[in-house]
């Protein structure tokens, strides 16, 4: 071989070495995950909130055999619009988009939905009178290094006093918790993952319309309501799912999406036992009381945002965002202040109590032009039973061993299964769903 | 402005002095990493409401410039910059996603050439510091949330080997067609999912490894012939 021939056959077998394996690999790089899998077995969902719903669509797209199983009599979980007492529609459940910068940000572009940016503004109630700011910074329940106590214990331990009780209340309120039971390092933990956005949006229809609309209704003909799941046989090769009036459903895969509190309560029995380490890790992931009371007034006397009621620590005007301005008032309430006013045991109690709050606030404004109210009491749901998941103290990484699938049969969605900070949220419990869809995906390519 | 032309010119006359080769490079890269592969997958497989699948990102076009220090042996060394640019974009109704994937890097060169063996056929490793620039573009417009642009930076190390072969084109200009292959161990991004699949760690992890592979032309300037 000559120096000619030499270099020549250098620089092609260089060009070849390198084009040829980049040609290979470019041909092999699919655009979308599990492009070729193809399963002739049947996957049920438990739950068709929007977790369970999300997993079902992507079941759908990806042409697997699949049924949706709901315990209530109506799909939407969390989920809930609320029509007639206003002139414009309510959100009886989740009501906030939490950031632009989720999958279901995604959805609202691609479907034109409107929303509004919350930025409404917030009046304290603070040493019995309403102000405009607090005298004290309570925003110290972000950075590094803070200690696995309760929100309310590391409040006092940082000089807010019995004064800012039920201001601290609304700032645990808001991750579905009581101040003596989130814990300040795990929420800070999730915090950090949090990849959405702060900014909060609301729905000019509800956020329920969204997901009807975009997601259920591409797999509403696969949901069979009121269908009460009590046991779960996954000892033989097919999965049996036994319902409250016996009768049984088989399938290959099962994806669970109750709320934890059903988890944790014990309503579904598992065949055989689940492992205690999952069991322990279900008890870990915290789920108070939650409720939210609509109130309808004919005077708009109060303000956007009333923070810091001892009845109810998160009063808000429902109208923001809306195309009509009813004069409804919504009182969020959560964790030791919901668990008081179920113990009220009727909502005209209920809604008593925040009339004689209000009235403190305003001055007997709120008893003198009162209409009506709405009380939607998730705890009392007995497919929900509590508002949604928070960090507890010690909770450790919980979350991650419940949300873990159990022999390649069963798996584990909904927002408390979220494992990446976007618990409590409606984008949150989606991506459980095809997370769980893709985890089903790559059990079946193994 | 007197001031800047005569001080250019003064850098440009130094430079050409100490100066080997200057070196100017366009050329087409393909690039492969796991980790944005799986994220762009992921965010194809988890929304069927998009009919129009998101390209993974892997063909962009790159530039460089080479200074090399002139020295009479073999082995000589110099300094490299160069930029590179991908885009992938999928267009659907009311949507339409753009995701721009920039690199800077800034390396040192050892360029080996043989001018008695080998005739015109060299090579360069290239040993980089190199930055990153994920972006997000919807509709036409930078995808902002919370008043701030969907951005994901990433910083590595790199090394690259390449190999050419030299074309006299007339006196101290020449050109030459090349081949090069790259790799990045390390390079930490970790806001990258957020850009592209928007979860973060739900998929991927918070760095990611790249391979490259370049072909494209230098254009070479060797001021100080002597042979």
């Amino acid at each position: 071989m000559n120096r000619r021939q030499f270099i020549k056959q250098s620089t092609l077998l260089s060009i070849g070495g390198l084009l040829i394996p980049s040609a290979l690999l470019a041909a092999c790089r699919k655009e979308t995950l599990f492009e070729d899998v193809t399963y002739d077995g049947k996957v049920i969902i438990i739950g068709a909130g929007a977790a369970g719903l999300y997993a079902a669509y992507m079941l759908k797209s990806k042409g697997i055999d699949f049924q949706l199983l709901e315990a209530s009599s109506t799909y939407g979980g969390r989920l809930g619009k609320l029509t007639g007492f206003a002139n414009f529609p309510i959100d009886t459940g989740a009501q906030w988009l939490h950031g632009k910068n989720s999958i279901l940000g995604d959805l609202i572009k691609k479907s034109k939905t409107n929303i509004t940016l919350d930025d409404s503004e917030t009046k304290f109630w603070f040493n019995n009178q309403l102000i405009d700011a607090l005298p004290q910074n309570t925003n110290i329940f972000e950075g590094e290094e803070l200690p696995d106590i309760s929100y309310e214990a590391y409040a006092l331990q940082n000089g807010l006093g019995n004064e800012y009780k039920y201001i601290i209340e609304n700032i645990a309120g808001d991750q579905g918790a009581a101040a003596s039971r989130l814990s300040v390092y795990g929420n800070n933990k999730d915090e950090e993952n949090w990849a959405s956005g702060d900014d909060d949006f609301k729905f000019e229809e509800t956020y329920f319309d969204l997901i009807d609309k975009q997601i259920a209704s591409q797999v509403k003909d696969q949901i069979l309501v009121n269908t009460i799941i009590t046991k779960i046989d996954y000892s033989q090769s097919e999965i049996i799912l036994t319902d409250s009036n016996n009768n049984t459903f088989n399938a290959n895969k099962v994806i669970i999406t109750v709320p934890i509190s059903i988890l944790k309560s014990g309503d579904i029995q598992f065949i055989p036992a689940l492992p205690i380490e999952k069991t322990t890790a279900f008890s870990k992931i915290g789920m108070d009381a939650g409720m939210k009371v609509f109130l309808k007034f004919s005077n708009r006397f109060f303000d956007q945002n009333i923070i810091g009621g001892a009845v109810c620590a998160a009063y808000a005007d429902d109208s923001i965002g809306k195309a009509q301005n009813d004069n409804i008032l919504l009182a969020f309430i959560m964790g030791e202040q919901a668990e008081y006013l179920t113990s009220l045991g009727s909502d005209a109690a209920i809604t008593s109590a925040l009339i004689q709050e209000l009235d403190i606030m305003y001055n007997g404004q709120a008893s003198a032009s009162f209409i009506a109210s709405h009380v939607e009491n998730w705890t009392t749901n007995p497919f929900v039973k509590g508002a949604y998941s928070y960090s507890t103290i010690g909770m450790g990484d919980a979350r991650k061993i419940a949300s873990e699938s159990l022999s390649e049969k069963l798996y584990f969605a909904g927002e408390a299964m979220n494992t990446n900070g976007h618990h409590q949220t409606v984008h949150g419990a989606v991506e459980t769903g095809y997370r769980e869809v893709i985890n089903i995906l790559t059990d079946i390519k193994k | 402005m007197k001031s800047i032309i005569f001080s250019s010119v003064l850098l440009l006359h130094i430079g050409c002095t100490i100066a080997q080769e200057f070196k100017l490079d366009a050329s087409y890269e393909y690039l492969y990493s796991g980790q944005w592969d799986k994220a762009i997958q992921t965010y194809n497989v988890s929304r069927p409401f998009l009919t129009e699948k998101q390209p993974l990102l892997m063909n962009g076009l790159n530039t460089s410039i080479s200074y090399v220090f002139k020295n009479e042996k073999h082995l000589k060394h110099g300094i490299n910059v160069s930029y590179a640019y991908f885009q992938s974009s999928a267009e659907n109704e009311n949507f339409n996603n753009i995701l721009q994937l920039h690199f800077i890097n800034l390396g040192y060169i050892l360029h080996y050439e043989n001018k008695e063996k080998s005739k015109g056929l060299y090579s360069d490793l290239i040993i980089s510091a190199t930055s990153s620039g994920l972006f997000r573009r919807i509709n036409e417009n930078h995808f902002v949330y919370d008043e701030t642009t969907s951005k994901a930076f990433g910083i590595g190390g790199d090394i690259c080997l390449k190999a050419g072969y030299c074309l006299t084109l007339k006196n101290n200009y020449f050109l030459s067609p090349f081949i090069s292959i790259g790799y990045t161990p390390y390079l930490y991004s970790p806001n990258s999912e957020a850009v592209i699949n928007q979860t973060k760690e739900l998929t991927s992890k918070n760095w990611t490894g790249i391979l490259r592979t370049q072909i494209g032309l230098t254009f070479h300037l060797k001021p100080q012939q002597n042979d």
